[in-house]
């Protein structure tokens, strides 16, 4: 530690290794949050795109008549909160997708999908924060 | 000829039956009016994990993409021998990146762009299905997707059961993708670029 200010490093992670540990569920072209793999599954032109759950940094959705729109926000570079931007990245120089938005006539659906995503980032977060407490 | 059941045709609602012969291949719903693409409009073909089954991409002379999804695993050998034996095209196994990472290269193909994590790409949308680009913000470009009304609009009245055409595949997902935003380092060059441009 250097004046007291901890250098943050970048952690690897992976969702799945092999295309078979998808969930069943992905077939019904909907967004699947997978808390066992700590991963959101999107569906893009009929393809599931894992998204872990250390890429979100957040997700609500905005009901609008018959359908809601819900936004996913990734983490990436010049987007810090405060004055400086301490979030790691492996490569910042990379280009990153900084945010994802779907249309969807399900809104009780929608609204549990951000509430699981709400919650698994909550979860993420803190087991992170206690084991740097216990590397500390 | 070869034939295989319950395969959707470019992310149709229903699957039809798809059919391969030595001068190309079929798709149809029931008493449909079938889909045709002739072997000799074939550049490229791609084998790869979809959200229904396993998919074969097509790209044909004219850059169009067309999917056919709903294969199974155990499908791969058989289909690769046919486009092979038929139509001297090596059906490529293309693996997918499973990191779930947000960060890679956004890499502009010829029909599609490709955002590749690590070499292998996370996910294509074909030019076909964007509806419009801007910059949204410093280093932040953003691109729109067709958004067919209700999702239920194919854009092919009815016929080819509920096949979509170009621009309206977005459409076909429970959850439809209508925008997504990336952030590109050194795009504020480009727009700065075309302000002095403008200026002059």
């Amino acid at each position: 530690s250097l004046n007291g200010t901890e250098e943050k490093k970048f952690k690897r992670f992976e969702s799945y290794k092999r295309d078979n540990q998808f969930p069943p569920k992905v077939k019904d072209l909907a967004v699947v949050v997978d808390a066992k793999s700590s991963t959101i599954v999107l569906p893009i032109m009929g393809r599931p795109v894992p998204f872990h759950i250390n890429t979100i940094k957040n997700a609500s959705h905005t009901p609008d008549g018959d359908v809601t729109y819900l936004r996913i926000n990734f983490l990436s570079p010049g987007q810090g909160v405060g004055r400086k931007d301490d979030q790691p990245f492996e490569d910042a120089s990379a280009h990153f997708i900084r945010s994802l938005t779907f249309k969807s006539k399900d809104i009780d659906r929608m609204e549990e999908v951000v509430k699981q995503i709400t919650e698994l980032k909550k979860n993420a977060v803190r087991r992170e924060q206690e084991k740097k407490q216990m590397e500390d | 000829m070869e034939t295989f059941d319950e395969i959707y045709l470019d992310l149709s609602k229903q699957p039809g039956k798809c059919r391969f012969v030595e001068t190309g291949l079929g798709w149809k719903l029931g008493n449909g009016d079938p889909f045709t693409l002739d072997a000799a409009e074939f550049t490229q073909a791609q084998w790869s994990r979809a959200s229904r089954g396993y998919e074969i991409k097509v790209y044909s002379r004219n850059n169009a993409v067309v999917q056919l999804d709903g294969f199974q695993q155990e499908d791969f050998e058989r289909i690769s021998k046919l486009f092979k034996n038929w139509y001297r095209i090596n059906l490529e196994h293309k693996e997918h990146a499973l990191r779930g990472w947000n960060w890679g290269k956004a890499d502009f193909g010829k029909a599609e762009l490709h955002f590749n994590v690590q070499s292998r790409p996370a996910f294509s949308i074909p030019y076909s299905e964007v509806s419009n680009t801007n910059l949204a913000g410093k280093n932040e470009v953003a691109v729109d997707f067709s958004n067919p009304a209700n999702g239920d609009e194919t854009g092919t009245n009815g016929h080819l059961g509920g096949a979509r055409a170009k621009g309206r595949k977005t459409g076909a997902a429970r959850d439809q993708l209508v925008e997504m935003r990336f952030y590109i380092p050194g795009s504020t060059a480009i727009k700065e670029e075309n302000g002095e441009n403008g200026d002059a």
